[in-house]
């Protein structure tokens, strides 16, 4: 869709500026993920990430949900039990992996709620100079406000599920994402191909979609990786808090569990765990981003 | 740029060291205190008895209502003419003795003569008489409702209260001897509006133990009371009580294993209990429970009106199971709402409901519920059970039962929230089970009344229940004077209680509570996790080893 209208544009009117700015963004797609991937933290993030969406997708395949009660509680890790039992003869290890399961959904989710409104709260800023004083402010507000006793307050309050925790870390996420996009828009809106489209005509909805969107997707997939690991964060933290979903296994609850039952000092493997898998998915997903970032990044590739 | 990078090290370098200047006057302060008190402990006069809780205290005022903490620390300062000793049982405190006149419409305290306040006035009947007076004229806390009865109190003289009562009730005098604090007449009367009086500063008490210095988040420091006449030998032998938030149990675990802290105020989680197996020098008390916990339905939902619905829910939960998993087997069953502790009430003719969902299915279908669509779970019932998040035990059995319940072919929602929520949510009824504990109830017969009169009077029927019948049971038990008829007529309701389900009883726990026995000896624990190692009662018994 997106080569071919440009494609119509050069036809139909000889713009030299405008072939010669979109140009390498189009056609350096997929060279750009050629060298991402052959850099090894790259590829191994990747990968990371990838078996994590396996976990979560097969959880039902690889353990049974955890319930119920278990004669062996509180066993340390076993061939039986991979990382050992909780205070009701639980397996951690399917706590773990079904855990995966609301920590992607939650993570991927609410990263996707801050993208969009970041996004286009952030291009709007951009072009559109009236929307930008109001937009920055906003942002700034946002980025001012202690987020994490307001996510508190605001998950004490409504009913706790995976949807509401969602939307919550989302909404608080935006700003972020809104400032980085609008300082990539700036620059953009001020090349002068933007003019010439502005001269030609163009609608400002189809300058923002066509012209500067296409120029910050590959921003917005950085800003994806990175707020999605926030999220990740945000979920365990308020799962932890006691205001996570209590029907739903998070990586937040099985720390919970072990922290409210008082066997955080007796039972190593009930935190160890799920704070690994924590770690490894945060880690995976701020490399991935980062190299990512480097990739795209101009002074890097010479360009 | 290059400013800021410039100015970033400095500002990183202030940062960290500010950073290890408090780490540093931590540990320092840390470390004096350990010297401190351990060679407090050594010196025997001198020994500092230091108690963990949770939370801080959020009200000095005795008259009001109060958490753990507020009761714990203001249990200590001001005397209650009774107390619950081991068994469970009404033991004697500031009064001697009480009994009945006119028929059963005056009760009489004799008080002892030996209290003194720490300014040096001796404790008297008039303080009695105010510390009542005050509260039914504020109507504070939960003593006010215990109260309604009284027409006048009389002082006549030193150490004689009476109270004249609007009709015989028989646990009068245990309930409020137990609950109400005796206040200072000469300090409290001149603080004015006694429902404002925040009392947080220069405190005057008559317990083994009167506050000195309050710092929130961090400590509660008590000195002893010189002349305390039921510590042996007239005064306390532990010369200071310092309770030291530890908002964590875990921390607070630890705590008491590095000797930072002598004995954990609040129990021992039953998960934790493994962490003092190897640790020779931490002592475990058991001590039984003064409530219950267990699953109250909200009688305005259309389905839990329903008797054989409430039945059903009561089959569906595994209260065994509970017992030996979630409390380790530190826990009985019940059948009505009884607790087996009040043994001459008790009706042991009860048996719990049978653990059978199937069964508990049959019944919903022989009721006329239907699943239509095949999914093995009834259309239309499915119900919300609220509880409070930090309360371990029963998060964990809200989650048993919803997995249980649902092989009844009933479905349930999980709404444990945060303590602040569950709470608004239980006192403005919106919840459709409630899951909930029970702290303490000192008799049967005020336990009946705040959980199952319609006019609701001590704000805890859950059930929102209104029925005359139960109502007028109550109501005929209450005005009973004849000991043995009063009895039976709680058995009865007990049994009433139990046929229709208004609620399904899980467990009376027995909480264990773990002190440093190198250090310190001769709690008298009572029971209830309220209660526990640190009733005044308690405190003034204590001795240091060696």
């Amino acid at each position: 869709m997106e080569p071919r209208s440009r494609e119509r544009e050069v036809g139909t009117v000889s713009a030299p500026v405008l072939t010669e700015q979109t140009a390498p963004v189009v056609s350096a797609a997929r060279p750009v993920w050629r060298d991402y991937l052959r850099q090894p933290s790259a590829w191994l993030s990747v990968t990371v990430l990838g078996l994590m969406v396996l976990l979560a997708v097969g959880a039902p395949l690889i353990a049974v949900e955890p319930g119920g009660t278990g004669p062996d509680v509180l066993q340390p890790p076993s061939g039986r039990h991979w990382f050992g039992t909780d205070d009701l003869g639980q397996d951690i290890f399917a706590q773990v992996v079904w855990g995966t399961r609301t920590s992607l959904v939650i993570g991927v989710a609410a990263s996707l709620i801050a993208l969009v409104l970041g996004t286009a709260i952030g291009l709007l800023s951009a072009y559109f100079r009236p929307v930008d004083a109001v937009g920055t402010v906003i942002t700034d507000v946002m980025l001012a406000l202690p987020t994490l006793p307001l996510m508190i307050m605001l998950a004490a309050v409504v009913n706790p599920s995976v949807w509401t925790l969602t939307v919550i870390i989302g909404v608080f996420a935006w700003p972020e994402v809104a400032r980085l996009i609008r300082s990539q828009g700036l620059v953009v809106t001020a090349m002068p191909y933007i003019d010439g489209a502005r001269v030609l005509g163009a609608t400002a909805w189809r300058i923002v979609t066509r012209e500067i969107l296409p120029a910050v997707i590959s921003l917005m997939v950085v800003s994806v990786l990175l707020t999605a690991s926030r999220a990740v964060i945000s979920e365990a933290g308020l799962s932890f808090l006691g205001l996570g979903d209590p029907d739903a296994w998070s990586w937040g609850r099985i720390l919970l569990n072990a922290q409210r039952s008082g066997v955080v000092a007796i039972a190593w493997w009930q935190t160890l765990f799920p704070s690994l898998a924590i770690l490894v998915l945060v880690l995976a997903a701020t490399v991935a981003g980062m190299r990512f970032n480097d990739i795209r990044d101009p002074r890097r590739n010479g360009g | 740029m290059s400013k800021f990078l410039s100015r970033r090290p400095g500002r990183w370098r202030s940062a960290v060291a500010l950073g290890a200047v408090a780490v540093l006057g931590l540990s320092g302060c840390s470390l004096n205190e350990g010297t401190g008190s351990s060679s407090g402990g050594d010196s025997g006069d001198g020994a500092v008895l230091r108690i963990g809780t949770t939370t801080d205290v959020s009200n000095f005022n005795p008259l009001q209502s109060l958490s753990k903490t507020d009761s714990w620390i203001l249990n200590a300062m001001y005397p209650h003419l009774l107390r619950i000793d081991e068994n469970a049982k009404k033991a004697p405190e500031l009064a001697k003795e009480y009994r009945y006149e006119d028929g059963g419409r005056t009760a009489v305290f004799t008080l002892r003569d030996d209290f003194t306040w720490t300014d040096g006035k001796p404790v008297v009947a008039e303080d009695v008489k105010f510390s009542a007076e005050t509260i039914m004229k504020y109507k504070l806390g939960n003593v006010a409702a215990k109260l309604t009865w009284v027409e006048s109190i009389e002082a006549p003289d030193a150490t004689t209260v009476k109270f004249r009562l609007s009709q015989p009730y028989a646990p009068f005098a245990e309930g409020v001897g137990f609950w109400m604090s005796i206040v200072p007449k000469h300090v409290f009367e001149k603080a004015g509006d006694l429902s404002k009086f925040p009392n947080d500063s220069n405190w005057v008490g008559a317990g083994p133990f009167v506050l000195e210095t309050a710092t929130k988040g961090q400590r509660y420091v008590m000195k002893r009371n010189d002349r305390y006449p039921l510590a042996p030998g007239g005064k306390p032998a532990v010369s200071q009580v310092e309770y030291r938030i530890y908002p964590d149990v875990n921390t607070m675990m630890l705590a008491l294993r590095n000797g930072d802290i002598d004995l954990m105020g609040t129990p021992v989680p039953a998960s934790a209990t493994k962490t003092f197996d190897n640790d020779e020098k931490i002592k475990l008390q058991k001590v039984g429970a003064l409530g219950f916990a267990h699953l109250t339905y909200n009688m305005n939902n259309k389905h839990l009106a329903r008797q054989e619905v409430r039945q059903a829910l009561s089959m569906s939960v595994d209260t065994k199971a509970v017992i030996s998993s979630v409390l380790q087997g530190g826990g009985r069953q019940m059948a009505g709402p009884i607790s087996p502790i009040f043994s001459d009430y008790d009706n042991t003719d009860l048996q719990p409901y049978p653990f059978d969902p199937a069964g508990a299915k049959a019944k919903l279908a022989s009721a006329g519920f239907k699943d239509g669509n095949g999914d093995g779970l009834f259309d239309d019932l499915t119900f919300g059970v609220a509880c409070d998040q930090s309360n371990a035990n029963i998060t964990r059995v809200v989650q048993l039962f919803r997995e249980s319940a649902a092989k009844a072919g009933i479905s349930l929602e999980n709404q444990c929230v945060e303590r602040n929520t569950f709470l608004s949510r239980t006192k403005s009824g919106e919840y459709d089970i409630d899951a909930s504990q029970w702290g303490v109830f000192d008799n049967p017969m005020d336990q009946l009344r705040s959980t199952y009169l319609s006019s609701n009077p001590g704000g805890i029927n859950y059930n929102l229940l209104k029925s005359e019948e139960m109502d007028k049971l109550i109501t005929d038990a209450a005005a009973t004077t004849d000991a043995a008829a009063f009895k039976d007529k709680i058995k009865n309701i007990d049994r009433v209680v139990h046929e229709q389900a208004y609620l399904t009883p899980l467990y009376v726990e027995d909480f264990q509570f773990a002190y440093n026995a190198s250090r310190f000896t001769g709690f008298v624990a009572s029971p209830s996790d309220l209660l526990g190692m640190v009733t005044a009662y308690s405190l003034a018994q204590v001795k240091p080893v060696g």
